[in-house]
């Protein structure tokens, strides 16, 4: 008898119909493996997007430098991770690099780092995802710093403030309010981008649908399930995203009331410019 | 004028007169600068004494600004040099051959050097009273309840006591070029340099602004103003200085601008802006 995916699948799906109390089962009463993959989801996309973000502002500042060397780094790096799949950067790091360290292998599959056994596939996991964020941060950040009236920074100079003081305490925290938007849609796309990783067994939540599809053969149940899982992360994040720049928007209007230290931190208080007294 | 003049020595905020160093605050010589090919200071030469104010004057154009701003080093300069204090601004003197020193040398010069822009550029994400606090927290080491003092004392002088806790947008123009004149006075300067400081404000606002600086000019702070305010010239300028295409063409003290200027530059231009 011939073997046609139709006969494989009829194995143990032999109705080959849309299960709804497996489907059911499987949003609601999500299995502990299940629910390891949305955690893993999460911690890769959190960890990596905070390496983006600060590769993103190496890279900006070597980017805008005087330095040609600096200046050629960071256009190369962003000129590579931009402009080559990340799909195709994982296998480069998690398979490749053992060929270029002739045999040394840099994820192995069980990593102690301060007392935890990582798994290598997800330090390549996020290594890989970090180090390709880093480069579209890379442009966030630089027209976040350009939308920062030059006069700013000589106002700063003037105080006798050298470029890191500048920087970090005029230049950034203003240029924070222009970032923060596509921050959030980059970490929106972070969150979905992990499920890559299950290429390489990283056992984050689209692996765990893989598995239960192969095993069960319900697969319009696994994938739109684990679909529903994505749904739900991206949703509250949106939520989140909504109220960051709901609260900016509120500041930006001038309005005086209603500051948390936090938004003061990141210079949300106040309209950039210099008020309606001043600017031509 | 519009506003009472603020109360106390300014000053006194800052613990008295900045005692520069030299008698000659400022001494430049023959200075050059080039915007790629144009050529926009064609040998400026400019001593200022201890105490000394002197206005700038000139068509916008004329390289005025420009000047002012190679003063703290916010422009270089192509040929010639610039002393603050005896010491050479932006460069180090290598066998003769002038070359651009560190920024942290070029920072710590600045400390000695306050600057009121024209757009006040003072910090939008901080309170009036942190715009002031700052720079002698973060750049001298200042302890915070010491800056603080300081701080206060000075938005007192210019009559901003009210405002210490209000962010920049929340304040009109002249309030924030008075934040920003506290705010370099802060770093107790040696010298304070106005770049058009009245240019940006309403009529209304210039008269307070101008009071602030009239005060800081008596009680003996050396300043070189860029301004068009003929009145301020009058009242506390030492020496009035015209330029016109990248060189100074007449200097001399307020009275002889207003009675018998000799360029025919300056009598054109003194008769459009009278």
């Amino acid at each position: 008898m011939p073997v046609t995916p139709g006969s494989l699948l009829a194995v143990s799906n032999p109705s080959f119909q849309f299960d709804l109390k497996f489907f059911l089962n499987f949003v609601f009463n999500p299995a502990p493996a299940l629910l390891g993959g949305l955690a893993i989801t999460v911690y890769v996309a959190v960890i990596a997007q905070l390496m983006g973000v600060i590769l993103g502002v190496l890279s900006a500042l070597a980017g805008m430098s005087r330095s040609w060397l600096f200046r050629g780094i960071s256009g190369i790096y962003v000129w590579f991770f931009r402009g080559t799949p990340v799909l195709v950067q994982i296998f480069l790091v998690y398979f490749g690099t053992p060929y270029l360290l002739s045999g040394f292998d840099l994820f192995p599959n069980h990593i102690a780092v301060a007392g935890l056994d990582l798994r290598g596939a997800i330090l390549a996991g996020l290594v890989t995802l970090g180090v390709n964020e880093g480069a579209y941060m890379s442009e966030i950040v630089r027209a976040g710093i350009l939308s920062v009236d030059p006069g700013q920074t000589e106002a700063a100079k003037s105080l006798g403030m050298t470029y890191r003081l500048t920087m970090s305490r005029i230049v950034l925290p203003q240029a924070l309010r222009v970032i923060i938007p596509p921050l959030g849609n980059e970490f929106n796309n972070m969150l979905k981008t992990t499920s890559l990783l299950s290429i390489i067994a990283v056992e984050e939540l689209f692996r765990y649908a893989q598995a239960v599809n192969s095993s069960t053969f319900h697969s319009f149940e696994a994938y739109f399930g684990v679909a529903l899982y994505y749904l739900l992360l991206t949703t509250i994040w949106s939520w989140i995203q909504a109220r960051i720049e709901r609260r900016l928007g509120v500041a930006t209007t001038g309005s005086g009331g209603g500051r948390s230290w936090r938004m003061r931190m990141l210079g949300f208080a106040n309209r950039s410019g210099q008020g309606a007294g001043g600017m031509r | 004028m519009t506003t009472p003049p603020p109360g106390g020595s300014l000053l006194e905020a800052i613990g008295g007169v900045p005692t520069a160093a030299a008698e000659l605050v400022v001494e430049a010589t023959d200075v050059h600068k080039w915007f790629g090919r144009l050529h926009v200071l064609k040998g400026v030469s400019m001593t200022v004494k201890r105490q000394e104010v002197v206005v700038v004057i000139g068509a916008s154009g004329s390289g005025k600004t420009t000047f002012i701003r190679c003063v703290n080093h916010l422009e270089k300069i192509q040929q010639g040099r610039i002393s603050v204090n005896g010491h050479l601004i932006g460069y180090r003197d290598v066998n003769g051959r002038l070359v651009e020193d560190r920024e942290r040398n070029i920072a710590r010069q600045r400390q000695e050097i306050g600057m009121v822009f024209q757009r006040f550029n003072l910090f939008p994400h901080k309170t009036a009273l942190e715009n002031i606090t700052e720079a002698p927290i973060h750049v001298r080491g200042v302890p915070e309840a010491e800056a603080l003092e300081t701080g206060r004392a000075l938005l007192a002088r210019v009559g901003l006591s009210a405002k210490s806790e209000v962010y920049p947008a929340q304040l009109s123009g002249g309030q924030q070029q008075r934040v920003a004149i506290a705010r370099a006075l802060a770093m107790k300067p040696a010298l304070m340099l106005f770049d058009e400081p009245t240019s940006a404000l309403d009529p209304e606002m210039i008269g307070e602004v101008l009071e602030v600086m009239k005060e800081l000019a008596r009680e003996g702070m050396t300043m070189i103003v860029v301004t068009h305010e003929m009145g301020f010239a009058r009242e506390v300028a030492d020496r009035v200085v015209m330029m016109e295409d990248g060189q100074i063409i007449e200097e001399g003290t307020p009275e002889h601008f207003f009675t018998n200027p000799t360029h025919e530059r300056t009598k054109s231009f003194l008769s459009k802006i009278l």
